[in-house]
């Protein structure tokens, strides 16, 4: 649905974004992840061909993006950081309007139903220079979805809002993908991307870091993968036999539990069973401790640059 | 054809709530006004020396209101594009189907709009004029307030063009103001120079008055305000062809300026 090749935009000399390869797949919810000022919004705007790219191609829904191709861009809806509504109109004339614009058959109906889905509609006739930020950001969200578009583009789509609303745009974004819809989400609010996106790609400074399933992207950028065991007895004494496995990183004993850190080039936890075995434990429990994408996210933009560079250098 | 309809759409809304703002009637009752004491002051020397000195006297005011609207025209669409660039209104309508062609001509459909109901409270008042005074609601009139739709359209095709450039409203109208201040007083300093006798003048006065000549003729081609005064000239002068003339200037004038625009607001992009 998207296809960035080596796209490449700079400021002034400045490069905002470095040579970005993303694809993103029919019905994929795509989150695309990056701190502050990381190139994600000069990203969007050059898919949707506001801002032309420095160098490099864009593909858009399998056409090469060329200026002022309507015909695609009716089948992409958009939210945008900011909304920038006509403070004049109220959200049904609103609303009319875009109907109008993008040619919507049946729009009453539709715009009825979009302002129930988002909570808006008794709001329907106040000026829209009178909404909350919060509103103007689900007005947004039904505007998008006015034509019934095959790829949504949100920047930042819950940047504003309480968590009931966030919720609600939350399953309205979850409705829409399984109605087909391919979504791809912007955000640095990365607690809502984890739970909403399959796969993600992560920038920092213009440049691409990552871009993967979160699985994946989780179990690269940890370098250790932490147990959580419970053991049949005390283990206090296994402390400094752990340390002699040469797979084993670290680890923490307190009681019966014990906390082991391991390598991550391949699955260890049957040699470490069998080891604890022949040491005359039995293991009660053992849990993979997940590290949230929060984790890996912080790991990968500001602490272990230097270990993605290494995984790159593998790749 | 879909770009068609979009451009009504936004002509539509546009227009609606344009209808809608202050200004336009603060500019249309203070051109009636002005153009009220041009005739008061007319009629006054009327009744002094009892003859009619012009063959269209309400010519002379309706110039003047023309002017008044036009430069309410000039900056409204002038600041058009830069408004919703500043505001980011743009931006929105550029996700979906609209395009520089489709937007452009809306507003100039817009403002040729407001501008042609602003010529018919104009008629109105002048109908008026002439039942309360005797001055006739003659043809000549008729004739000037067809062919001011014209010089209106190149009034909002030049401020349109001005506001593809600019990213702000400030911006906008600042550059307005330098643009027609510049062509204003090169036309000035022109005829103060022409008033002088050749023989009176230094060699390089002389060159100056020559290269300003050709500026002057230049700027008669660019400045929508020239269009204005050759247009109601032609009436004036009753000359068909030349009637004719001033109306295919004007269109080409538009067409060229639309033209020019909407390559500029491509190239601009819809970011201030
Ligand atoms: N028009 C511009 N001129 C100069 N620099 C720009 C321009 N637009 C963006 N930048 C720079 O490009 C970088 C990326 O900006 P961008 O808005 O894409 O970041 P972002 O990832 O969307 O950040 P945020 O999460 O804050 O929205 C920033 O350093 C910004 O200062
Ligand atoms: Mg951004």
């Amino acid at each position: 649905m998207i296809q960035t090749v080596n796209l490449t935009k700079e400021f002034n000399g400045f490069k905002a974004v470095d040579n970005l390869n993303l694809q993103v797949e029919k019905g994929d919810i795509y989150g695309f992840l990056g701190p502050n000022g990381a190139g994600k919004t000069t990203t969007i705007m050059m898919i949707l061909g506001l801002i032309p790219p420095t160098s490099g191609k864009i593909f858009l829904l399998g056409e090469e993006l060329r200026p002022n191709n309507v015909a695609i861009k009716r089948r992409v809806g958009v939210v945008s950081e900011n909304q920038y509504l006509y403070k004049e109109m109220t959200a049904e004339e609103y609303l009319t309007f875009f109907g109008e614009l993008y040619e919507v058959p049946n729009v009453q109906k539709r715009i009825e139903e979009l302002l129930e889905a988002v909570g808006l509609w008794g709001d329907r006739n106040k000026k829209l220079g009178a909404y909350s930020k919060g509103m103007q950001q689900k007005l947004a969200f039904a505007r998008a979805l006015l034509h019934d578009p095959e790829l949504l583009i949100l920047d930042e789509p819950v940047a504003n809002l309480d968590p009931t609303s966030i919720k609600q745009i939350r399953d309205l974004i979850e409705e829409e993908n399984r109605k087909g819809r391919t979504v791809f989400v912007s955000s640095h609010i990365l607690s809502e991307v984890e739970r909403l996106c399959k796969k993600v790609a992560i920038i920092n400074r213009g440049r691409l870091l990552a871009e993967d399933t979160m699985d994946n992207i989780k179990r690269r950028l940890t370098d250790t993968v932490r147990l959580e065991i419970e053991l049949s007895q005390n283990a206090e004494s296994l402390s400094s036999e752990l340390s002699t496995l040469p797979f084993v990183k670290g680890s923490t004993v307190d009681g019966n539990k014990l906390e082991v850190h391991l390598q991550t080039d391949r699955d260890y936890r049957l040699d470490l069973s069998r080891f604890l075995y022949e040491k005359g434990f039995l293991v009660l429990a053992m849990k993979t401790k997940e590290m949230s994408l929060e984790e890996a996210f912080i790991t990968i933009t500001q602490q272990n640059i230097s270990l993605l560079a290494r995984e790159e250098g593998k790749a | 054809m879909r770009a068609v309809r979009v451009m009504q759409t936004l002509f539509k809304r546009d227009f609606l709530y344009s209808l809608y703002s202050f200004g336009y009637y603060v500019a249309l009752f203070a051109s009636f006004i002005v153009s009220s004491f041009i005739l008061k002051n007319f009629l006054d020397s009327i009744g002094e020396e009892d003859i009619l000195v012009s063959a269209y006297p309400l010519n002379y005011p309706l110039y003047i209101t023309l002017i008044i609207i036009s430069l309410y025209l000039v900056i409204i669409s002038g600041v058009s594009i830069s408004r919703e660039r500043e505001q980011g209104t743009l931006e929105v309508l550029f996700y979906g189907p609209v395009t520089p062609g489709s937007f452009l001509w809306g507003k100039y459909l817009k403002d040729l709009c407001l501008g042609m109901v602003a010529l018919g409270f104009t008629a109105v008042y002048f109908y008026f004029v002439s039942l309360l005074t005797n001055l006739g609601f003659t043809l000549g009139l008729v004739k000037a307030l067809i062919m001011s739709i014209f010089l209106l359209s190149c009034v909002v095709s030049f401020g349109l063009f001005v506001s593809s450039f600019t990213g702000r409203i400030r911006s906008s109208v600042l550059a307005l103001v330098a643009i027609l201040g510049a062509f204003l007083a090169i036309q000035l300093g022109y005829n103060a120079l022409l008033g002088f006798e050749k023989e009176s003048l230094s060699v390089p006065m002389l060159y100056v008055r020559q290269t300003m000549s050709y500026v002057f003729r230049g700027i008669s081609w660019v400045s929508p305000f020239a269009y204005l005064n050759r247009g109601l000239d032609s009436v004036v002068l009753e000359s068909p062809l030349l009637y004719v003339a001033n109306i295919g200037y004007a269109v080409v004038y538009s067409l060229v300026f639309m033209f020019l625009s909407v390559y500029v607001m491509g190239k601009k992009g819809v970011k201030a």
